[in-house]
C-alpha cells in the first residue's frame, strides 16, 4: 500500500495511474455541475451565452440581488426552513418515543406492530400521491405549511424508526434500572436517561430526515398551490418561466438552494454516513 | 404497572396515527378505488370491477411508461450500482485521498433533485450549455443537439442526469467493506491471493448482501423517479422519457381520473414488490454466509 511508484513493475504502474484516473473522475464528475452553476452565477448574460464554459469576468453578486429581486425566494427559504425544523423535531420526538417502546417495553402484539409498522419502508410513497392528497385535504391541509410537515414526518419514519430502535437496544438496561430504583418514573427516565444517551442516533436520525425534507420534491408539487407554503426545491421549477432569460439570476437561485444542504452534510458527514449504514440493514 | 400502560399507548400513539394517515390508509384507498370509476368531475365513486385495468393494458402510454420504468431500473441496478461497487472497492483500501473521494461523490445525492434537474437542464441546454458547448470547442458543432428536446437524444440524455451518481452505493458498499474481519484478509493473502483475486474471490462474495440491499434501494429509486424527470423533460417530448410515476401524475392532474391513476399506483407497488423479490433471490440474501 505505501511502497513508492517507483518501485513498481509496469504492470502494477499501469494499476496505480489507473485507479487514481478513476477516483478524480468520479470526483470531477460529482463536483463539477455544482462548481459550473457556482461559476456561471457570477456571468453575466452576455458571457453565459457567448460561451457556456468561460470563466466569469469579475465576482459581482449581481445575479444574487436579481435573484432576490424577481421571486419571492427568501420566502420561500423561509417556508423551507420551517418546514424542515418542524419536521425534523416531530419526526425525531415521535419516533424516539415508539422506538423506545419496541426496545424497552412488553407488551401483548409488540412484534406485530413494529413488522406493520415497518412495512412503511417498502411501501413506495409515488403510488400513494392521489389518496394522501385526499387524506391532507380532508383534514384541512392542503396548501399549508402544516400539510407538508405532517407528510414529510410519517415518509421519514420508517429509517428513523429503525436507526432509534436499534440505538435503544444498544443502551445498557443498567442505566435505566438504577434510574427507575431512584424512583425516577417512566416519562423522566425517557427523557432524562435514556434520550442523552441516544444521542449519535438521534442525530443521525435528523440529519436524514433534515436532507429529506430540505430536498423533497413530488409532495410539495402534490400539496401546494400558492407561495404559502411553497418550497425553495418546487420554487426552482417555476425559475424557467419567471426569470426569463436572466440566466445569471437563475444560476444564483440555484446556488441558494443547494448551499444549505452542502453545509449540513459537511458538519454532519459521519452522521450521514452511519445513519445510512444503519437504516440499510434490515432488522 | 397500570401507569406504565397508559404510557406505552401514549408513547406509540403518534407514530401510529402518522403510519394510519399516510402508509394504511392511503394503501387501501389506492387498492379500492383502482376498482371505481373515480373522478373529479362527474358523480362520485361507481364500480366498474377490473375495467381500469382493461383500460390500461389498451393504454398504449402505459405500455411506454412501463417498458421505460423498468428499463431504467435495469440500467441503475446494473450500470450505477456497477460503479458504486467499483469506486468502493478502489477506495476501501484507503489509497491518498479516499475519504476526499467518498465525500465529493456523495455531494450530487445530498443536495435536492429539483437543483440537480435545474442544473441539467442547464448542462444540457443547446444555446449555452456545457455538452454543446464543448463540442463546439473541439470543432464537433455537427454533433450538437437540442439533448433534452428531441426524440432520440431526450431518454439517454435524462438517463445520464442520475446514473453516474451512485454516491450512496459507493458509501454503502465502503463502509461494509471496511468492516470486513482483517484476518480474512490475511488469510488470503498467506493463501498467496493476488489483489485482483482477493477482490473477486474474497472480498466481493463478502459484499454480497450490501450489494443487493444497494440493488433493491437503486429500483425503488427508479421506481419512483418523478422529480428530475419532471424538471427537465416533464416526460417528453411525446412520451420519450414518461416513466409509471409521470403517468399517474398526468392522468391525475390534467385528466382528473382518480380511478385509473390510482391503478397506475397499484403496478408500481406491484412491481417493486416484484423487483425487491428478484433481487433478494438472485443474491440469496436470506442465506447465511457460512
Amino acid at each position: 500500500m505505501h511502497t513508492s511508484f517507483r518501485n513498481l513493475t509496469g504492470k502494477e504502474r499501469a494499476a496505480f495511474i489507473g485507479k487514481y484516473l478513476f477516483m478524480g473522475l468520479c470526483s470531477l464528475v460529482a463536483l463539477f455541475p455544482i462548481v459550473w452553476v457556482i461559476m456561471s452565477s457570477f456571468k453575466t448574460n452576455a458571457e453565459i451565452l457567448s460561451n457556456g464554459i468561460s470563466l466569469p469576468s469579475s465576482l459581482s453578486p449581481d445575479g444574487y440581488i436579481a435573484a432576490l429581486t424577481i421571486s419571492p425566494i427568501l420566502k420561500y427559504f423561509g417556508n423551507s426552513v420551517i418546514i424542515t425544523v418542524i419536521t425534523t423535531i416531530l419526526n425525531v420526538l415521535f419516533l424516539a418515543m415508539a422506538a423506545y417502546v419496541f426496545a424497552r417495553c412488553r407488551f401483548r402484539g409488540r412484534n406485530l406492530l413494529y413488522f406493520i409498522l415497518s412495512l412503511s419502508l417498502v411501501v413506495p410513497t409515488t403510488a400513494l400521491l392521489q389518496p394522501v392528497y385526499s387524506v391532507v385535504n380532508t383534514l384541512g391541509l392542503y396548501d399549508t405549511k402544516m400539510g407538508l410537515v405532517l407528510v414529510y414526518t410519517a415518509i421519514n419514519m420508517p429509517m428513523s424508526l429503525l436507526i432509534l430502535r436499534g440505538t435503544f437496544q444498544s443502551i445498557p438496561r443498567a442505566l435505566e434500572e438504577a434510574a427507575y430504583l431512584d424512583g425516577a418514573g417512566f416519562l423522566r427516565t425517557f427523557f432524562q436517561i435514556m434520550m442523552p444517551c441516544a444521542k449519535g442516533g438521534l442525530t443521525s436520525a435528523a440529519v436524514l430526515t433534515f436532507l429529506n425534507s430540505w430536498n423533497e420534491f413530488t409532495f410539495a408539487l402534490m400539496l401546494t398551490n400558492g407561495q404559502e407554503a411553497r418550497t425553495l426545491p418546487l420554487s426552482l421549477s417555476y425559475f424557467t418561466a419567471q426569470f426569463s432569460f436572466n440566466y445569471t439570476a437563475m444560476f444564483a437561485a440555484v446556488t441558494i438552494a443547494v448551499i444549505p444542504s452542502i453545509i449540513v452534510f459537511a458538519i454532519f458527514q459521519e452522521q450521514v454516513v452511519s445513519s445510512l449504514t444503519a437504516g440499510s440493514v434490515k432488522g | 404497572m397500570r401507569a406504565k400502560k397508559r404510557w406505552i399507548v401514549l408513547f406509540l400513539l403518534p407514530a401510529v396515527i402518522l403510519f394510519l394517515l399516510i402508509y394504511a390508509i392511503p394503501l387501501v384507498m389506492v387498492f379500492l378505488t383502482s376498482l371505481f370509476d373515480y373522478r373529479l368531475t362527474g358523480s362520485g365513486m361507481t364500480f366498474v370491477g377490473l375495467k381500469n385495468y382493461v383500460q390500461m393494458f389498451h393504454d398504449p402510454a402505459f405500455r411506454t411508461s412501463l417498458l421505460h420504468t423498468i428499463i431504467w431500473i435495469l440500467i441503475h441496478c446494473v450500470l450505477h450500482v456497477a460503479l458504486g461497487v467499483a469506486l468502493a472497492l478502489v477506495l476501501y483500501k484507503k489509497p491518498r485521498g479516499w475519504k476526499f473521494v467518498r465525500t465529493t461523490y456523495m455531494i450530487p445525492n445530498i443536495i435536492s433533485n429539483a437543483a440537480v434537474g435545474m442544473i441539467f437542464l442547464n448542462i444540457f441546454n443547446p444555446q449555452y450549455g456545457v455538452v454543446n458547448s464543448i463540442l463546439r470547442a473541439v470543432g464537433l458543432e455537427r454533433l450538437t443537439h437540442n439533448w433534452l428536446n428531441e426524440t432520440a437524444t431526450a431518454f439517454p440524455s435524462v438517463t445520464m442526469v442520475w446514473l453516474l451518481f451512485a454516491g450512496y452505493t459507493t458509501t454503502l458498499v465502503l463502509a461494509e467493506a471496511l468492516s470486513i474481519d482483517e484476518s480474512v484478509l490475511e488469510a488470503a493473502k498467506v493463501d498467496g491471493a493476488t489483489g485482483f483475486q482477493m477482490d473477486k474471490f474474497v472480498v466481493l462474495p463478502l459484499l454480497r448482501k450490501i450489494i443487493a440491499t444497494t440493488m433493491v434501494m437503486a429500483a425503488t429509486y427508479m421506481l419512483q423517479m418523478f422529480d428530475l424527470i419532471y424538471v427537465t423533460t416533464n416526460g417528453g417530448p411525446g412520451k420519450a422519457t414518461t416513466n409509471l410515476p409521470l403517468l399517474l401524475y398526468g392522468v391525475y392532474k390534467s385528466e382528473n381520473n382518480y380511478g385509473y391513476a390510482n391503478t397506475i399506483g397499484v403496478v408500481i407497488i406491484l412491481l417493486g414488490a416484484i423487483v425487491m423479490t428478484i433481487i433478494n433471490k438472485l443474491f440469496r440474501v436470506n442465506e447465511d454466509d457460512y
